[in-house]
């Protein structure tokens, strides 16, 4: 069945041309050569005021990175990278690492507020949201809004970390990771590098040896964090790279949730974009990682756009612990992605939420690994790919069920749509089983419902079709829910999309 | 092959070029046939395929193909009575055609011939990195049937094609021409007795408007190698049905490359895998739906016990001018032991916007309900258990309607649980 009328209009809403955050932030700079270096790490290492072991971890990733070769299996082409062409550290002259509101440069915070970034807290705090769009949350929650911690990342730096004080009172550390390297290395020390190590791949390599900034979160024992974190990241300069690393840690019974947006200026040139995202959840903890990832996609003929190559995994290394990615994919000129959940401990849980749209000749090959080893795993994999324009969507994703990994369950669902003739939907699953008493289901259209469901509805005396519409329905009000409130307006535009029409 | 060099040849490898070297002046062939069988052995040299090669994800060939026997020059295996009554045999003995039955409605040739002139020459391997089982038979093929079905004749006795061993190696070619509007029924055997190494390629052209059973029964022995590949495509308005059944051999490749090429057109496929002991058995089916307005349905049922390795890849691929295309794939499997494997990778690659194209696939275990269903009924749990596993394997076989046909095959499920059930 083909796309309905409306699904086309709203796609064409969000097309490549249609990029509102493409403007440019005027702004004294402070950048590295162009080029890759041991000096260069020396040099990232000494504007971090960085200990001697972390060049140390960093110098060894480099020498590693140096060895090794670009990953040649997604679906996506693009001319070669030159390493050499980037300047590996931008910052803003005015600001010398996280600080206080008042100092931040008012140009930045013009920035952010252009964005719809929040960064006030006063503001926040008020209910005064002038420059961003109208949110039909505020209806919802009365006046005050929901308050959200943000971590403000440009170019290379986090500029202000927001509500730390209040976070401090709760036992939670949220701060840039270059802070944290400081102000916390024995956490850092003990956590980073332990999900996603130095050799995984090429470009979690080079960003272990080029990382910039980035942000840390640690929520202690049995503490559940007072409110959503959020960490925005801009690219602004030319010719930069934005590398950053995130570290987010919830200690036994904890809960956290994560937000994590991001957009670039409009530009003829390719940027790149390597960030390493790494998630621990020791026992009975969880964590919830939420991206709207809005990085500029390049013009309707392809120019220009984020190369978005990105690492992300979270390792529910305690009992019963709980790691849930959801993704709403819009930008970036390629996106090479896969949030994955190492299900280590026994009873723990791995969901994966993804609503990927591509247009123009945007690449996405994106989705997710669950690898279960503990007992009584569970994984959960909903993604819905929609293709527009001369773009290609693929789905990518691994189950696998190790040998003692007894009674693990998955539950895989990926639809795809096509709008025009010109573009292409792909699903690439991997399904893996060395255990009998695994199951997994793995299904790819909306005529695969669970038979035993829609007899279940149908002997209710409600008609098939409406049945069917029934439980699609519910399923993808499922997904939507997983969206925190505080991405709803940016995210909506997606979530309205029908799903009707939908291959495999 | 392997795109990347390989340090030093494994003992199988050696083996292949070695054995080239001696048989070469011995194998048919006019010089079109020779410069393929060269290519094909400089293919070999760079290396059989390892998971690096994407097609061979799961089935790493160079370290799963240890060991190669050699040719025996003295085996001569028996003919086999046919699968279904009634049927024409055209049998391969250890390598080698013995007889050649006639056939009203269709002209049959020996590949020893069709090698000798040259006629078979563009079927043999094309330099597809990936091809090693082109490169293989290629470099070896020395027999085989090429069948010629004439337009509108409709063939009522099925014909059975038999390749037989008695150990060591054998190449084979089955190529198969069915002409406009013809039926036909086509059961191929592949088995024998002690290790060896077979390989067997079929190339199957449906014309328009004809309609084609093809039946594939894989019965090796425990210590052979069985490297299959069949190739087909489909006029307009044509129907294929194929069905496999794998129920031996130590390691097993199946490849099937369907085109469905003219509008209008349908190809069903139905398979079967039995893995029992230590065999390792990989399925791999790439579908271009080429052409609008044409369908296809494959089912794959796999059962997995003792310490055998499963694989089921299957891509399908709707080019942009196949709209309306109806394509829908589901592979299931019951692993019935924790030292068993199963992995499947069912691809969609779709640059079509208005068709229906779906897979499903499932790993799990017998179904807890209906095992309780049957034991509430006074049935033992093991007795239970077989049930359950033969009609969850049944319902496929079912789906040829044929009863003769299924009658025969379901016999063939009976005698593999009788000695694995």
């Amino acid at each position: 069945m083909p796309a309905v009328q409306e699904t086309i209009e709203q796609v064409r809403n969000i097309d490549v041309d249609q990029y509102k955050y493409g403007f440019e932030t005027l702004i004294e700079t402070d950048k590295a050569p162009k080029g890759l270096n041991e000096d260069i790490i020396r040099l990232i290492s000494a504007k971090k005021d960085e200990p001697e072991w972390m060049l140390d971890w960093r110098l060894e990733a480099f020498r590693r990175w140096q060895t090794m070769s670009e990953p040649s299996w997604a679906r996506v082409s693009y001319p070669e990278i030159d390493f050499q062409d980037i300047h590996y550290y931008a910052a803003p002259k005015s600001t010398s690492g996280p600080t206080s509101l008042e100092e931040v440069d008012p140009e930045l915070l013009r920035t952010y507020e252009k964005l719809g970034i929040p960064l006030k807290e006063q503001e926040i705090l008020a209910g005064v949201r002038k420059q961003g769009e109208p949110s039909d949350l505020d209806a919802i929650e009365g006046n005050g809004g929901r308050r959200v911690a943000v971590d403000a990342v440009f170019d290379s730096v986090s500029v202000v970390t927001t509500f730390k004080k209040e976070l401090a009172a709760a036992g939670v550390i949220f701060c840039s990771i270059s802070e944290a390297i400081r102000e916390h290395p024995d956490l850092v020390r003990k956590y980073l590098g332990t999900v996603v190590p130095t050799s995984d791949n090429y470009y979690a390599t080079l960003n272990t040896a080029v990382f910039t900034d980035g942000s840390f979160v640690y929520v202690p024992k049995g503490v559940r964090c007072p409110m959503e974190l959020s960490t925005y990241f801009r690219i602004n300069e030319k010719n930069t790279g934005q590398f950053e690393r995130t570290l987010i840690i919830a200690e036994e019974g904890a809960y956290v949730s994560y937000l994590e947006g991001c957009t670039a200026p409009q530009r003829d040139e390719n940027q790149l974009h390597a960030a390493v995202v790494e998630l621990i959840a020791l026992d009975d903890a969880e964590i919830k990682y939420s991206t709207v990832q809005n990085w500029y996609p390049g013009d309707k003929d392809g120019k220009g756009g984020i190369y978005n190559f990105v690492t992300k995994r979270g390792d529910c290394r305690g009992k019963n612990s709980k790691i849930s990615w959801t993704q709403v994919e819009t930008g970036s000129a390629i996106t090479w992605k896969y949030p994955s959940c190492i299900l280590r401990g026994d009873n723990s849980q791995g969901e994966f939420y993804s609503i990927a749209v591509s247009n123009g000749h945007q690449q996405i090959d994106s989705g997710t690994k669950m690898l279960h080893l503990g007992k009584n795993t569970v994984s959960r994999i909903i993604s819905k790919g929609i293709s527009a324009g001369r773009s290609n969507n693929t789905y990518r994703g691994q189950v696998s069920v190790h040998r003692k990994a007894t009674n693990a369950r998955n539950f895989t669902n990926c639809d795809s749509l096509l709008i025009g003739n010109d573009c292409g939907a792909h699903t690439v699953p991997y399904i893996e089983a060395k255990n009998a008493t695994a199951k997994l289901e793995h299904e790819a259209t909306t005529s695969k419902i669970s038979e035993d469901q829609l007899f279940y509805v149908m002997q209710r005396g409600i008609p098939e079709e409406e049945a069917i519409a029934l439980i699609v329905n519910g399923f993808v009000k499922e997904v939507i829910q997983e969206l925190p409130m505080e991405f709803a307006v940016e995210a909506q535009k997606l979530i309205g999309i029908s799903l009707e029409g939908s291959v495999g | 092959m392997n795109v990347h060099a390989t340090p030093q040849m494994t003992a199988a490898e050696q083996a292949l070029i070695d054995t080239y070297g001696q048989l070469f002046s011995d194998l048919p062939g006019d010089t079109a046939v020779v410069v393929r069988r060269d290519e094909a052995v400089e293919a070999l040299k760079s290396g059989l395929p390892t998971r690096r090669v994407e097609a061979w994800h799961y089935t790493d060939l160079r370290r799963l193909l240890s060991t190669v026997p050699a040719f025996d020059p003295l085996a001569r295996a028996k003919e086999q009575p046919a699968l279904l009554s009634g049927a024409t045999v055209l049998p391969v003995l250890s390598g080698t055609v013995t007889s050649m039955p006639q056939i009203e409605g269709v002209a049959i040739r020996r590949i020893f011939d069709r090698l000798s002139d040259g006629s078979l020459a563009a079927q043999l391997f094309d330099g597809d990195a990936a091809d090693a089982i082109g490169a293989i038979n290629t470099a070896f093929v020395g027999d085989g049937y090429a069948l010629d079905i004439a337009e509108g004749a409709e063939i009522a006795k099925p014909i059975e094609l038999q390749n037989l061993h008695e150990g060591g190696q054998t190449h084979v070619r089955f190529a198969t021409h069915a002409g406009r509007n013809s039926r036909a029924t086509i059961v191929e055997r592949q088995t024998g007795t002690g290790e060896a190494l077979v390989s067997a390629i079929s190339h199957i052209t449906v014309e328009d408007g004809a309609e084609l059973t093809w039946i594939i029964l894989q019965e090796q022995p425990d210590d052979a190698t069985f490297l299959g590949q069949t190739n087909i495509e489909i006029g307009a308005d044509a129907k294929f049905t194929l069905f496999f059944m794998n129920a031996g051999g130590k390691l097993v490749r199946q490849e099937v490359t369907v085109n469905v090429a003219g509008e209008g057109s349908e190809f069903i496929l139905r398979g079967v895998n039995l893995l029992a002991g230590g065999t390792h058995c990989d399925v791999t089916m790439v579908l271009d739906h080429a052409a609008a307005n044409t369908v296809s349905t494959e089912v794959i049922r796999n059962v997995v016990t003792d310490q055998a390795k499963g694989v089921f890849q299957g891509q399908i691929r709707v080019a942009r001018e196949a709209q309306k295309t109806d394509a829908k794939m589901a592979c299931n499997t019951l692993l019935l032991t924790d030292e068993g494997e199963f992995s499947a990778k069912p691809e969609l690659e779709i640059f079509a916007d208005d068709v229906a194209c779906g897979h499903g696939a499932t790993v799990t275990e017998i179904d807890q309900g209906h095992l309780f269903y049957l034991m509430a009924r006074g049935i033992d749990e093991k007795t239970a258990r077989g049930l359950l596993v033969r009609a969850f394997l049944a319902e496929v076989i079912e789906d040829l309607e044929n009863e003769a046909m299924v009658e025969a095959l379901e016999e063939k499920l009976t005698a593999w649980f009788a000695t694995h059930g």
